[in-house]
């Protein structure tokens, strides 16, 4: 009918989209990334730090993109920066997101291949993980938003049973001392664990479609103390359980630690597939997120057919997945993508944004 | 339904033609136009002492025959006194006869032929008389109904005893008289081309959103379909979209149901000839609900909505899950199950897809088979499917004893939903996540609940979001969701449906 149909989505959903995005891949890897830059346990004060950062990023860009509140970056970047320029830009962060979409979709091949369908050959995983993102991205924002209000309580649910379950093998010996060596190791820390926020970007493309875009400084920062609440989780148990000499030497961490305890007397004695569920549909969520802030980016700036641009997209994105041939490869895109990150989420908003307000100062 | 089939449309140029008031001309044509109908009676008789000749028409089997002979023969032949006839020169004929003789309920008139002959075929008697140029129309119609039982698809333990019937006119009665409310509106429609069946439209007017009903009433409005059976075609042909497995209208035959769904604001479609009523719009998690969930008190309404919520996952899952630990990860299953599993899987000849994909078939046939037998004959084929088939094809070896407890568990879990068209959407989709469990193990399954979702999400009834209020979310609104609050919590009506009087009085 009439009164539902328009396609914009509420306050709670630019939140989960935010909170979605960010939760993926860092979920398994963060551990061993953070426990090898920092050496010490004290990993949790770094991605306390490392969060505030991100959030003060995230507001300095739903404030810059509240300076045009019903418009996306990529549109209004050329009024900001010129026609070129901002075009340019907006290129950059279309390939970013389609080579971030296409790693995302790459992990997740690697990680079902490796615990649950060994010996399936990795384009079998991710052909139909594709399409189904394509037939959600047909429905647009609205339904990605929609689809991340089914998921997010499913995530938290079995995401705090599994890791309660984990209680057992939790020794707080290994999360002491706490700042034994000082502050230092914390800010080598800060790197590898702000790139765990990659995704806090997404507020420079939603805002356009949010109901209420003045609360889009409030979405973001709930969006982001979703996962530092979840990482810290993640953090303290999976380094309590392991130690950080044994993190660091694990390629999926996370993983490791819920394999590593048994529960007699349940219908299940292990629960790694319980959390793979979950992974899964957050990486199915980045992935979707991401495959449609680019294809955003292609129809806004060379103003192409929605569909069209989903379709193309889908073979762009299986070639690019497929193109790291080792694992070590994989994690090589991840830090190349992180970098980007760096220049297009962390340098550029805060000039920009300072910009916006110098043009609207001038009219 | 008694009025509908002998129906003949009147072409051409006899469509303007009027009465003339000759009356050999007006009965010649009449019969001319109703010649091959066996079933009209014709009854020629003089007027009283006016001698003028009058004609009367009727369908024989519908026009309720004591009303005929008492109130309208009786009084038309018997003889007028003087008195009488100064009214006849008075007020005329024709008025006269309305006002003062035909003591029935229903009279109207009409001065065309067609009209007179689509009257006489809906049930109407038609009085032709001399030199009266317009018919006189007589609502002597008795549809023959059967008594209001209580709907055999939709058994409640709780609640009222009470069911629709094929008569459109004793489903509107009872839900007047149920509902009790002045604000009940129930829109007159006619849809079908060729058979003109008698639809109503009902909402609680200051309760339904005004957008929701125009919306329900274009829809059907734009019905193009020359015959109208049963409700279904109405459903099929007005919902949102027809590549789903899901209903986006539902089906009820109970008068509780749709009251309550009156109240929260929701409008009631009901087609004449049939018990089913369409409610719309209508979300999913409604689809999982019973009347009885508000009857009982809370706790125990929460409780057994939680099962039928557990029934549907385990009626859409069960097999998948069984096969894609069987097959591909053994290991997630403690060790003991895994061994006594595999140890019963010895002999089996099939991979446990296979197994599984026979055993469902095999259920789904036994169902079918066993609703469409003669009531005495299904329950014996029930035992003779469900009990020696299973236990033979176990001895037999071709399936495990496990897979029988989990085929029969899924069956008896799709046997828990109370509405029957969800249930067969249910069954469908097991299919198809077997498929994916079998293919892809456990990240089949995901995979294919990532789908559904996606489709689901997607899915809309008359703008209504299927899966509200879980998304979009609606905290108020989950307050009747998998949980039921009780009774006085619920102050406001579904925020979904965007009410236009959001609290629920009294």
């Amino acid at each position: 009918m009439i009164t539902h149909s328009s396609n914009k989505i509420s306050t709670v959903q630019a939140v989960l989209i935010v909170t979605n995005f960010i939760l993926a891949s860092g979920i398994l890897t963060l551990p061993r990334k953070a426990a090898e830059a920092v050496k010490t346990p004290d990993v949790w004060i770094s991605i306390i730090i490392s969060g505030g950062i991100a959030i003060l990023l995230g507001i300095i860009m739903a404030k810059l993109s509240q300076c045009y509140p019903d418009k996306t970056f990529y549109e209004y970047s050329a009024k900001l920066m010129g026609k070129w320029l901002g075009m340019a830009v907006s290129i950059c962060f279309v390939i970013y997101f389609c080579i971030l979409s296409a790693y995302e979709v790459r992990i997740m091949a690697e990680v079902t291949g490796y615990l649950i369908l060994e010996g399936t050959p990795s384009w079998a995983i991710t052909i139909p993980f594709l399409w189904v993102g394509y037939y959600l991205l047909i429905g647009g924002i609205t339904s990605i938003a929609r689809l991340f209000e089914v998921i997010f309580p499913i995530t938290i649910i079995v995401f705090l049973l599994v890791i309660a379950m984990s209680k057992e093998t939790l020794q707080l010996n290994n999360l002491r001392p706490v700042l034994g060596l000082g502050f230092s190791p914390v800010l080598k820390g800060l790197k590898p664990t702000i790139l765990s926020f990659i995704g806090i970007e997404i507020i420079l493309f939603i805002v356009a479609f949010m109901e209420k875009p003045k609360r889009a400084v409030r979405a973001v920062t709930i969006g982001s103390l979703i996962p530092i609440f979840f990482y810290i989780i993640i953090l303290l148990t999976v380094i309590a359980a392991l130690s950080v000499n044994g993190v660091v030497h694990r390629t999926w961490p996370t993983l490791d630690l819920i394999r590593g305890y048994e529960i007699k007397g349940l219908l299940f004695e292990r629960f790694e597939s319980f959390l793979l569920i979950i992974w899964t549909m957050q990486i199915f969520a980045t992935f979707v997120i991401t495959y449609f802030a680019a294809s955003l980016g292609i129809f806004q700036v060379f103003k192409v057919k929605e569909r069209k641009v989903f379709l193309g997209l889908l073979p762009v994105l299986f070639f690019i997945s497929m193109i790291p041939k080792t694992l070590d490869e994989v994690f090589m895109i991840g830090d190349m993508l992180g970098k980007a990150a760096v220049i297009l989420c962390g340098v550029l908003p805060l000039p920009l944004l300072i910009l916006a307000k110098w043009k609207g100062r001038m009219k | 339904m008694g009025n509908g089939e002998k129906k003949k449309p009147i072409q051409g140029q006899s469509k303007a033609l009027r009465l003339t008031g000759v009356f050999q001309d007006d009965i010649a044509h009449i019969q001319q136009l109703l010649e091959e109908n066996s079933d009209v009676l014709y009854r020629n008789f003089r007027l009283s002492n006016t001698n003028k000749r009058a004609g009367l028409f009727l369908i024989d089997g519908l026009a309720d025959k004591e009303l005929v002979d008492k109130f309208i023969l009786r009084s038309l032949m018997a003889p007028f006194s003087e008195e009488d006839h100064e009214l006849i020169e008075q007020e005329g004929l024709k008025n006269y006869l309305k006002n003062t003789v035909l003591s029935i309920g229903e009279v109207k008139e009409t001065n065309t032929l067609s009209n007179a002959v689509n009257e006489i075929l809906d049930g109407m008697a038609v009085l032709i008389i001399e030199s009266v140029t317009e018919a006189i129309i007589l609502g002597i119609k008795k549809v023959k109904s059967r008594s209001l039982e209580e709907p055999i698809s939709e058994p409640l333990v709780r609640g009222p005893r009470i069911g629709f019937t094929e008569a459109l006119k004793d489903n509107t009665a009872i839900l007047r008289n149920q509902g009790q409310n002045e604000d009940l509106v129930m829109i007159n429609k006619t849809v079908g081309k060729r058979t003109k069946k008698k639809a109503v439209i009902t909402y609680i007017k200051g309760v339904a959103d005004q957008n929701l009903v125009d919306e329900i009433v274009k829809r059907i409005d734009r019905i193009e379909i020359d015959f109208l059976p049963e409700s279904g075609y109405i459903e099929q042909m007005i919902e949102d979209n027809y590549i789903t497995p899901f209903p986006q209208i539902q089906n009820t035959e109970r008068p509780d149901r749709v009251i309550g769904a009156l109240a929260e604001g929701r409008v009631a479609i009901l087609l004449d000839g049939t018990p089913y009523v369409l409610i719309a719009p209508v979300t999913f998690s409604m689809l999982l609900q019973s009347p009885e969930d508000y009857y009982e008190r809370w706790m125990p309404g929460s409780l057994i909505r939680v099962l039928r919520f557990l029934a549907a996952f385990i009626s859409l899952y069960g097999p998948s899950i069984y096969i894609s630990f069987i097959s591909f990860h053994p290991g997630l299953i403690p060790t003991k199950l895994a061994i006594s599993i595999a140890s019963s899987r010895v002999g089996v000849p099939f991979p446990a897809f296979l197994e599984a994909l026979l055993m469902e078939i095999a259920i789904e046939i036994l169902r079918e088979a066993g609703l469409r037998l003669p009531k005495p004959i299904g329950p014996a084929i029930g035992i003779v499917g469900g009990l020696i088939i299973g236990e033979a094809a176990v001895t037999a070896g071709i399936v495990s004893p496990f897979m029988v407890i989990v085929v029969a568990l899924t069956a008896i879990s799709s046997f828990a939903i109370p509405q029957y068209s969800v249930g067969i959407t249910l069954r469908m989709l097991r299919f198809i996540s077997m498929f994916a469990a079998a293919v892809f193990g456990l990240y089949g399954v995901i995979l294919f609940t990532l789908l559904l979702l996606s489709h689901l999400v997607r899915l809309k009834s008359f703008g209504v979001p299927y899966m509200s209020p879980w998304t979009p979310l609606s905290i108020k609104d989950l307050k009747d969701f998998v949980l039921r609050a009780p009774v006085f919590k619920m102050k406001r009506r579904p925020m979904m449906l965007d009410t236009k009087d959001v609290r629920r009085k009294g």
